[in-house]
């Protein structure tokens, strides 16, 4: 077992004042918090940080926690509290917490008692619209974020899902377990959109009702096209005799291609919008073509000649007009 | 510790599902006060909001279940009354709208420069 140092993960000296401790804790709650934060094992770390927080918060906690600091941390970092060691404040049995103690560790759970894991009568039995009943409660639904590529999303795909749920044992005391489903997605999904897997989340206590497996859609980032709620863009470069002249040019769509008229005389930026063709729905988006007019690396000597003629040809036109130049 | 499931086909169909008062409560481990002031500040709205008076008749959407569960964690979390609630979540909605349009111009800008022979 590894050893925890609670005051590390806090970022405070072992001489810390509790209102040091506190101030720290806040600190790091609101910018750790899974809601908040866009950090990567943000969760793990406010895990980290209210697991130190219990114990530190605490005088007598933090007593046995500083002892065992002193005495029981090896060179390799690991840990084995002395034989026979029994804390004095006990956390699960009885003991009254506030904090929501599922998923702190098994460091935590060896030092403080085996109700690391919060149970199924204290933990969370108050509050339920009926109030009374602590015997049977449904199970909490789970939260889970899915990335998916736009191929997937356009034309529905099959995951696979992995999360954890919390299920009571036979004494009544939550435990984490891992839990993989694989998920047909129907196509057409949008960034940021819910998805519901009824009774797929965590299991009931004692007859009660399974919660749901709640989705939340992650639209990565494409090499090619973008999304703009449901209509795909494109950015297609064409030649300045095509948009001068008109042309027929294909452009890609997801998964496929098509042909696409550029109308004569298109400036760069012109959008061509293809119905129909952007995410599938009741309400299907629209594929929009942007035109990028672009020049070849090098011209011919033929090529500039022409160029030259044209700009003979075209000398009334301004193109800086609209800046009084 | 981690005992790993048979893994399961599951069709996604009901995404347009609704929660009434009681299924908000019970989801969200809260009273019916508590889903009642979080609609008074405009954290959560049911789907016809018409009908204020009828809280009974009340019904929510997959997303407001979503948001209640976040609220409930802020809340809990990090001690927040509602108002400071309230805030948090409109801007902490305002910051993931902007990363999202940030995200995509900056793709698109991407794309464009490639376009362009400048990548």
């Amino acid at each position: 077992m590894d050893f925890k140092d609670y005051y590390a993960a806090l970022g405070v000296s072992e001489s810390a004042s509790p209102e040091e401790i506190k101030k720290a804790y806040r600190k790091l709650a609101r910018k750790y918090h899974p809601d908040v934060s866009k950090e990567t094992k943000a969760d793990e770390k406010f895990k980290d940080v209210g697991e130190a927080y219990e114990v530190l918060k605490d005088p007598e906690k933090r007593a046995e926690y500083d002892q065992l600091r002193k005495y029981g941390a090896r060179a390799d970092g690991s840990f084995e509290p002395p034989p026979g060691w029994q804390s004095a404040s006990g956390f699960g049995s009885g003991g009254y917490t506030e904090a929501d103690a599922r998923g702190f560790s098994d460091f935590f759970e060896e030092i403080f008692g085996g109700g690391g894991h919060g149970d199924a009568f204290s933990g969370r039995g108050f509050g339920g619209a009926g109030g009374g009943y602590r015997q049977q409660m449904r199970g909490e639904d789970v939260h889970a974020r899915l990335a998916l590529f736009l191929e997937e999303v356009f034309h529905g795909c099959e995951k696979k899902v992995s999360f954890t749920v919390h299920e009571a044992d036979q004494q009544g005391r939550f435990r984490p377990r891992q839990k993989t489903l694989n998920v047909k997605i129907p196509a057409g999904m949008r960034d940021g959109q819910h998805l519901r897997l009824k009774g797929q989340g965590s299991p009931g206590f004692g007859g009660g009702e399974a919660g749901d497996l709640l989705l939340e859609i992650e639209l990565a980032p494409h090499p090619t096209f973008t999304v703009e709620g449901r209509d795909i863009l494109v950015t297609v470069p064409v030649a300045p005799w095509e948009a001068a002249l008109g042309a027929s040019i294909t452009v890609p769509t997801v998964g496929s291609k098509v042909s696409v008229k550029v109308p004569k005389n298109s400036s760069s930026g012109r959008k061509l919008r293809l119905k129909g063709k952007g995410l599938p729905g009741k309400h299907p988006g629209d594929q929009i073509v942007v035109l990028q007019i672009v020049m070849p690396e090098q011209h011919s000597k033929d090529a500039e000649q022409l160029y030259q003629k044209l700009a003979e040809a075209e000398r009334q036109f301004n193109p800086r007009s609209k800046m009084h130049l | 510790m981690a005992r790993k499931d048979s893994v399961l086909t599951v069709d996604v169909a009901d995404s347009g599902v609704t929660f009434s008062l009681r299924e908000m409560c019970e989801r969200g481990e809260c009273h019916a006060e508590m889903v009642l002031k979080m609609v008074s500040y405009g954290i959560i709205e049911p789907i016809e909001p018409a009908a204020s008076d009828a809280e009974q008749t009340w019904e929510f959407d997959l997303a407001a279940l979503m948001r209640l569960h976040k609220a409930i964690r802020l809340q809990r979390d990090l001690k927040l009354n509602l108002p400071g609630l309230a805030m948090s979540l409109d801007l902490l909605d305002e910051v993931e709208s902007m990363r999202r349009d940030i995200a995509r111009l900056r793709q698109q800008l991407r794309h464009l420069s490639r376009d362009q022979g400048g990548d």
